[in-house]
């Protein structure tokens, strides 16, 4: 049997109708193992893909862009997956597949992409880890900045808050948790690459600035009972921080030369 | 900050005197920085960063034994480590707006802002910080509990991660260094372009370079560039699929050569040798202006002229420079306890003697496969097991946090 890409279709399409039919449900039926066996299904259909092209291949599938996007697409849906039994937070079950998704249609609708080719520092086994926790961390840190937000403005209105307060707390912990993750997974493939783990590269230096931002929430939190204003607006700072390191830092002029910033 | 309205400098000590300390210290820096310009880590060279940690950790230990003094609690409470967090947290903004001057060239900015990691202030803060998250992790492992892991591992891996991070950027030496193929070699450039002689020697036995298939584009023959103007598409020349459009132009790809070497009557023949480069052999239509044509081209190099199509008065097909897959140098390594290593590297395949790394670094571009040198980037890090040793901690303890949430919230929940 030899997979190549021309029956990657054949494979994604019943894998994003499973995951549609889990997005799907996980908003409309109170039964969780129902999107969990949609999830599922489309998790064990890509990953067989995945497993055939890397035994047609003779090699694992990693050396070109539309390779790499099979990982992110099996991690985010993996990860997703597993953070939803943990947390069964809705959201994040449905953003992982969505964006699980979105890396699949790039694949579909843009096949030359296919053989894009991956320049040598780029082919490590850390790159698809690195970049699958920086998403996943994003993902939970946007939602904690708009939780700081709707705090603020239930704070205004002299609401009750006490759940949603913990639960802010929650999606900080876990995403900067992945943060620090993707970071120090960059600094372990930094040297491997480029000799130095870190070397305070505008991107790096940014990265630290956001890390910074996000540590000062949590120590100030642990002596409050419930977050000042000052607090949350800290949260959304880190997020502005956040933003910079991940768009912003192309644009600095402090970046000219930047190693991380490659132009497509 | 509940505490935090009783008068000033009284104990217990809280966030408005944690931040006028680390304010304090900061405008010492400035005035240190402007009296005698940037911090020189040359001078906690080892064996000083060693003699430095080893005081360090005794003024830890006694600050320790003495936990219940107001001091030490302080020096392990939250309000001095958000200040101090603080404190980088500008530094690392200033150095995130400023153009920074490289390692090897002095800042021109009298505070220090152009080199923000070796100005005074950023210094002393580090290493506050540093006093701080020892005191921090100190006071936990005092009244160590098992459920307290993950901050152990994330406290612990950070001060492992910033002490041989800090004292260790001092020995920290990269260098350099070019080999022919076939020669041995241990001279050396560091970052100031010196000549130096390192012990370890590097043969290079063979250099080995893969390319990508290169991609097949139109360009406007008076500008040079690729079109459609502005958002140029090019084809990735693709041996299955086998037709490409590019701006109405239809390509058909009748046959491919990735080590071509050109014949008398220019048509291409696979050849591997160090001179040869891709070829294609390609017909192309356009049904509105009734062109149709098939023909060789090659992107050409050091060795061959390139090869193209030419569509009409302004455009020509043409075949990119194929871009490198993989290089890869193999090499004997010699150190002075006539130890040698074999090894096989590449990027993102460094190899490790002793305190050194040996990095594939670079190679003759223009030659590419037939490059008759390679380069090599060794960097000498004593403290490297150490930052690795932090690094994994912390990264174990950040899987932990990623895992187990906000403790603190689930604990109110229940
Ligand atoms: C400059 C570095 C740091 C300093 C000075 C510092 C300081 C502190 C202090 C004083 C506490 C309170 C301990 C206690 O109440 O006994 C604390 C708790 C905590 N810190 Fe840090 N910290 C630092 C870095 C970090 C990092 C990098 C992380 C996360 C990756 C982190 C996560 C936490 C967490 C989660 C707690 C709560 C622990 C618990 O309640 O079990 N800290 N830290």
């Amino acid at each position: 049997m030899n997979i190549s890409w021309d029956h990657f279709t054949a494979f994604a399409i019943p894998v994003l109708i499973s995951w549609l039919l889990a997005i799907i449900t996980v908003f409309t039926s109170k039964k969780r193992w129902l999107n969990n066996i949609f999830t599922l299904a489309g998790i064990v259909g890509f990953a067989t893909f995945i497993v055939l092209l890397w035994i047609s291949l003779d090699r694992p599938p990693m050396r070109t862009m539309g390779e790499t996007r099979l990982w992110y697409t099996f991690f985010l849906s993996t990860i997703g997956f597993v953070m939803y039994v943990k947390w069964k937070y809705n959201w994040i079950k449905a953003f992982s597949l969505v964006v699980a998704s979105v890396f699949i249609f790039i694949n579909i609708l843009k096949p030359e992409i296919h053989s894009k080719n991956l320049m040598p520092a780029l082919q490590s086994i850390w790159f698809v880890p690195h970049v699958t926790a920086y998403i996943l961390s994003y993902s939970f840190l946007s939602a904690a900045a708009i939780a700081a937000v709707i705090l603020l403005w239930q704070y205004k209105k002299q609401r009750e808050t006490t759940t949603l307060e913990a639960f802010t707390d929650n999606l900080v912990y876990v995403g900067f948790g992945l943060l620090m993750t993707g970071l120090l997974i960059g600094a372990i493939w930094a040297k491997e690459a480029w000799g130095h783990y870190w070397s305070w590269d505008p991107k790096e230096t940014w990265a630290f600035i956001t890390a910074a931002a996000y540590l000062i929430y949590i120590h100030v939190r642990l002596r409050e009972s419930r977050p000042k204003k000052f607090t949350l607006w800290l949260i959304i700072f880190s997020f502005i921080f956040l933003m910079i390191t991940w768009k912003g830092v192309a644009y600095l002029p402090s970046a000219q030369g930047s190693v991380h910033v490659y132009s497509e | 900050m509940n505490k935090n309205s009783g008068p000033w400098w009284k104990a217990p000590w809280s966030y408005k005197e944690s931040f006028a300390v680390v304010g304090g210290l900061i405008a010492s820096g400035i005035m240190l920085q402007l009296s005698i310009g940037n911090f020189d880590y040359e001078i906690i060279r080892y064996p000083v960063n060693i003699y430095l940690l080893i005081l360090t950790l005794i003024i830890v230990a006694v600050l320790t034994l003495r936990h219940k003094s107001h001091l030490f609690q302080w020096l392990a409470a939250v309000p001095l480590s958000v200040a101090n967090i603080s404190g980088l947290l500008l530094y690392s903004i200033i150095m995130g707006l400023t153009m920074q001057a490289p390692a090897n060239a002095d800042g021109q900015s009298a505070l220090g802002f152009d080199a923000v990691t070796r100005s005074w202030p950023f210094v002393i803060v580090f290493y506050f910080t540093l006093l701080n998250l020892s005191c921090v992790t100190a006071r936990r492992l005092l009244n160590f509990h098992w459920r307290d892991y993950a901050f152990y591992l994330n406290h612990l891996g950070l001060l492992v991660l910033l002490y041989a991070g800090g004292f260790g950027a001092a020995d920290l030496r990269r260098y350099v260094m070019h080999v022919e193929e076939g020669a041995t070699e241990w001279r050396v450039y560091n970052e100031k372009d010196d000549v130096l002689e390192l012990p370890l020697a590097i043969k290079l036995n063979d250099f080995y370079m893969e390319e990508y298939i290169p991609k097949l584009a139109i360009i406007d023959r008076r500008t040079g560039d690729a079109i459609p103007n502005g958002n140029p598409q090019m084809w990735q020349i693709d041996t299955t699929r086998t037709t490409a459009n590019i701006a109405g132009w239809n390509i058909q790809l009748e046959k491919y050569i990735h080590e071509a070497v050109r014949k008398s009557d220019s048509t291409y023949q696979q050849i591997p040798m160090p001179g040869s480069c891709p070829a294609a052999l390609v017909k192309v239509e356009n049904n509105v202006a009734g062109f149709s044509q098939s023909g060789w081209i090659c992107c050409g190099n050091f060795a061959q002229l390139y090869m193209t199509m030419q569509l009409n008065d302004t455009l020509s097909l043409v075949m990119t420079r194929p871009e490198p897959k993989l290089f890869r140098s193999d090499i004997e390594v010699y150190t002075p306890d006539e130890k040698t290593y074999q090894a096989q590297l590449e990027v993102n395949k460094p190899l490790r003697v002793g305190h050194w790394m040996i990095y594939q670094y670079s190679y003759d571009a223009d030659a590419g496969k037939a490059s008759a040198y390679s380069s090599f980037e060794l960097v000498y890090d004593p403290w490297m097991t150490w930052v690795y040793v932090g690094i994994f901690m912390f990264l174990a303890g950040s899987i932990f946090l990623l895992w187990e949430g906000n403790k603190k919230a689930r604990r109110k929940k229940a």
